[in-house]
């Protein structure tokens, strides 16, 4: 469905002067300040498929769907979404995508939800049997019932968000792009989020790419992952195969009777009442517990490493 | 009390300086806007020596400094009364031991006189456009120039305090902006003004911003006409203070019963 | 062609969005349009009086002066109406509003076009409506044929220099008040008949900047005094069509930029 390869994105801007006259420097100037933001990424993702696209801040997520969307044309490289080049065939490429922003809405400020999501209906073509259809799916699936009347201005970012959710996918596009669609919301309304993507994604074989700095998020749509850092790809896989490759210690945390606490890793085939043995012989335990390899300290050990 | 008004004024300064690639674009403006009004006002005198007891020469160098005054002096406080009030940043001005109304006129003034500074390079031009030589009345001049700007700070603090029963003073100090340069005369002298339109303009006070100092620089108006104009403008100063302090009086109660 | 008319549509859906959402601020809407009017309105008040005291100008009397300022104003309306949006283009891209109208399966800058509406324009359009009745000659059907397509070629004018300065700030260049400057100079300069300018400002207000087409010309035409402008009577008759090239010739320019976008950093 989608198929990425040696992708690269360059931005390369005039460098800018200070001063009352730097503006005019700025427009002839022929020095430009360039910055890599995506470096020779190769992946491709079959239909169907929920893939965590995941990274540190600027480490060119954004600017990977940018230009699987066709927002942004590729400094080199080759993207093709469908069969299609996004952004040399921007138009017919839109139709058959949803998007979703988490930090800005699409929906009209000023105007009631059921506006915007009509004037979106209209955008893209929907004709009204099957906009009427669509639009009690989302109600029931989103439950947008309580706010379609209210102004967009007025809804909290939860209510906001499931707006965009059901903007994005009125037209039933095949494929959906969630750039961190749960930032900002509360447990329950970042689970209706999770609800919503799953079933799109089960009932219409949607594919989906979903950036997110929320781990729980990951965990709980995607068997897949592809890791990302200053451009470069560091892994590309599944959640589990990641966790077990990587596999960092177990790790004994002990707390002493001093309020001080400690830990020990504990090395691959050591024994653990051994280790609390030898632990115990020398402090005063006042209660411990052992923490399991998870997700979140696997990536947190792989950006340590990638910066280092 | 000094200090922190220095320190508003400097605010007032750096934020006119902080613009000063849109204001090379707002001095070409104003060149445009006096080369404009030199052709136009040529074009019609043709031949004709005089109108109105004015020389074309005293009515093209009455033009160039109207604008130039009108320039420097436009006010700003309004637009930034504005945006303080909506974004409740208000409250700070109001919590400080030196006046609301003090501080916004320390802002105006560092804002002219950053106005001043940026308007030097275009100054030649300008002269040089409108022909400009020396007045005979430097003096009657300043002085009515200076009482012009004081009167026009105490409207623009008028609006301010406006703010807070209309919560929106952007349009309506555009508004202003555009009535008070018609009737300041940068555009015409108010001794063409025909008619009930002449009587209006000269009852407003308008015309101490732009048409009476340039006028007197010029040589149009002279002798006990400085001195009455002076003594009208005083007067204004006096009766907008009262007009002031009672508006501010009302408005201050207001804030104070809102924010509790 | 059912692609156009596919645009033509969705605009009118969009812009009236916008509208019914600008609306809801009443006060504020009311306020505007005034300032538009007495914006323009104290433009004219100046030519008004001036000519109390010298009944001709540049040739020009009065009511000739008031159509050709109606006539001027009708195309500024004409050409910022729809366009206003333009003025806040830099904010668009600063915020990423772009990146959604790219994701869209509509012309860009058809949507760009609706995202805001201008009501200070409703104000120009009125004042410039309201002068253009006032202070028409007798009308034929004639005129009328020449008139419309002027308006428009005068709004195309204007249009294509907003249209190709604005695209430059699709790559990260503010233009604004190099804008603001243009659109006070075509205001200014382009209510007046060119003859009372002369000689090298004429020269460059017709060939270099050309505000002249926008009204002077067609005014001109309408009022039967080809006989004093500085180009053949036939290029006047044709100076509607000027605002077409030149617009196609922006639009170029503003796909040209649209290619180089960057999208923001958000
Ligand atoms: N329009 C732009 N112009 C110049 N540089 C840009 C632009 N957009 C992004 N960048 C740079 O490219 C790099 C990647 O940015 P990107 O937005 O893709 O990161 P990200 O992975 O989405 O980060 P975050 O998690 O913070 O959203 C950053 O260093 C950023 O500063
Ligand atoms: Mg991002």
């Amino acid at each position: 469905m989608i198929r990425v390869e040696s992708l690269t994105k360059v931005f390369r801007r005039p460098r800018t002067f200070p001063g009352p006259l730097g503006a005019l420097r700025t427009l002839v100037t022929r020095r430009y300040d360039e910055r890599v933001a995506v470096d020779d990424v190769s992946f491709e993702i079959p239909e169907g498929e929920v893939v965590g696209y995941l990274g540190p801040n600027g480490a060119g997520k954004s600017t990977t769907v940018k230009m699987l969307t066709g927002i942004l044309t590729p400094t080199s490289g080759l993207v093709e979404v469908g069969g299609r080049v996004p952004w040399r065939d921007r138009s017919a490429n839109a139709r058959s995508v949803g998007v979703v922003f988490g930090q800005r809405s699409q929906l009209w400020w000023d105007l009631p939800l059921i506006e915007s999501l009509r004037l979106v209906g209209a955008l893209y073509d929907v004709p009204a049997a099957h906009f009427t259809g669509s639009l009690r799916r989302m109600c029931d699936l989103l439950g947008l019932d309580d706010f379609l009347d209210t102004p967009v201005r007025q809804l909290s970012l939860g209510q906001r968000m499931r707006g965009d959710l059901a903007a994005a996918m009125l037209y039933d596009p095949p494929i959906l792009y969630l750039d961190e669609p749960t930032v900002g919301l509360d447990v329950l309304a970042k689970q209706a989020v999770r609800e919503f993507i799953v079933d799109t994604n089960r009932a219409g074989r949607t594919t989906v790419v979903l950036t997110t700095h929320d781990l729980a998020d990951v965990e709980a749509l995607c068997r897949r992952i592809i890791l990302i850092d200053k451009g470069r790809v560091l892994y590309d896989g599944g959640i589990d195969a990641l966790v077990t490759a990587y596999a960092p210690p177990r790790r004994l945390v002990v707390h002493l009777a001093d309020d001080e606490t400690r830990t020990f890793d504990i090395a691959g085939g050591a024994s653990v009442p051994e280790l609390i043995g030898r632990v115990a012989a020398e402090n005063t335990i006042r209660d411990l517990s052992i923490e399991e390899p998870d997700l979140e300290s696997v990536i947190k050990q792989i950006y340590a490493e990638s910066t280092r | 009390m000094i200090r922190p008004l220095a320190g508003m004024a400097r605010v007032g300064l750096r934020f006119q300086l902080a613009y000063r690639s849109d204001v090379i674009m707002t001095v070409l403006a104003l060149i445009a806007q006096v080369f404009l009004l030199r052709m136009v006002w040529t074009s019609v005198y043709g031949g004709a020596g005089q109108a109105r007891g004015l020389t074309l020469e005293a009515l093209l160098a009455y033009l160039s400094l109207a604008n130039l005054q009108a320039f420097a002096t436009t006010p700003i406080i309004p637009l930034i009364a504005h945006f303080r009030i909506r974004t409740g940043m208000v409250f700070f001005d109001l919590s400080r031991p030196t006046g609301y109304l003090p501080q916004m006129a320390a802002f105006q003034a560092g804002h002219t006189l950053g106005g001043l500074l940026m308007l030097a390079p275009a100054v030649p031009v300008v002269l040089l456009v409108g022909t400009i030589t020396p007045t005979a009345q430097p003096l009657g001049y300043a002085a009515t120039l200076t009482l012009g700007y004081v009167i026009s700070v105490m409207m623009s603090l008028l609006i301010c305090v406006i703010g807070f029963w209309t919560l929106e003073t952007g349009a309506i100090s555009l508004l202003y902006r555009l009535i008070s340069q018609f009737f300041a005369g940068t555009m015409v002298p108010l001794s063409f003004f025909p008619g009930a339109l002449g009587v209006l303009a000269e009852a407003l006070p308008f015309k101490y911003m732009g048409y009476v100092p340039a006028a007197i620089y010029v040589g149009h108006l002279s002798g006990g006409q400085v001195v009455q104009a002076m003594i009208v403008e005083v007067s204004w100063i006096a009766g907008l203070a009262v007009l002031l302090w009672a508006v501010w009086r009302r408005a201050h109660r207001r804030v104070v019963i809102n924010g509790g | 062609m059912a692609e156009i008319a596919r645009a033509l549509r969705l605009y009118w859906v969009l812009q009236r969005a916008t509208m019914r959402g600008a609306l809801q601020y009443r006060l504020n809407t009311v306020i505007s349009v005034v300032t538009g009017a007495v914006y323009q309105g104290s433009g004219f008040a100046f030519v008004w009086v001036v000519m109390h005291t010298f009944p001709s100008m540049g040739g020009w009397s009065l009511r000739e002066i008031a159509f050709l300022y109606g006539l001027r104003l009708t195309a500024h309306a004409l050409c910022m109406l729809p366009l206003s949006s333009l003025i806040g283009l830099e904010w668009l891209v600063r915020e990423g509003e772009l990146d959604r109208v790219l994701l869209r399966p509509l012309n860009p800058l058809v949507q760009v076009m609706t995202k805001r509406m201008g009501m200070g324009q409703v104000g120009d359009l009125l004042t410039g409506v309201v002068l253009l009745i006032v202070a028409a000659p007798p009308w034929n059907l004639a005129m009328i044929g020449f008139c419309v397509p002027a308006v428009v070629g005068g709004a195309l004018v204007e249009a294509s220099f907003h249209l190709s300065l604005s695209s430059l700030s699709l790559r990260m260049l503010d233009t604004r008040a190099l804008r603001g400057f243009l659109d006070d100079v075509f205001s200014k300069f382009g209510s007046y008949p060119m003859s009372v300018f002369g000689g090298v400002t004429q020269w460059v207000l017709t060939f270099v900047l050309p505000v002249a087409f926008v009204a002077y010309m067609p005014a001109s035409v309408l009022l039967d005094k080809t006989g004093s402008l500085n180009v053949p009577a036939l290029v006047a008759y044709g100076s509607p069509l000027l605002g077409v090239a030149l617009f196609a010739l922006a639009y170029r320019v503003w796909e040209r930029q649209l290619r180089h976008y960057q999208s923001s950093g958000t």
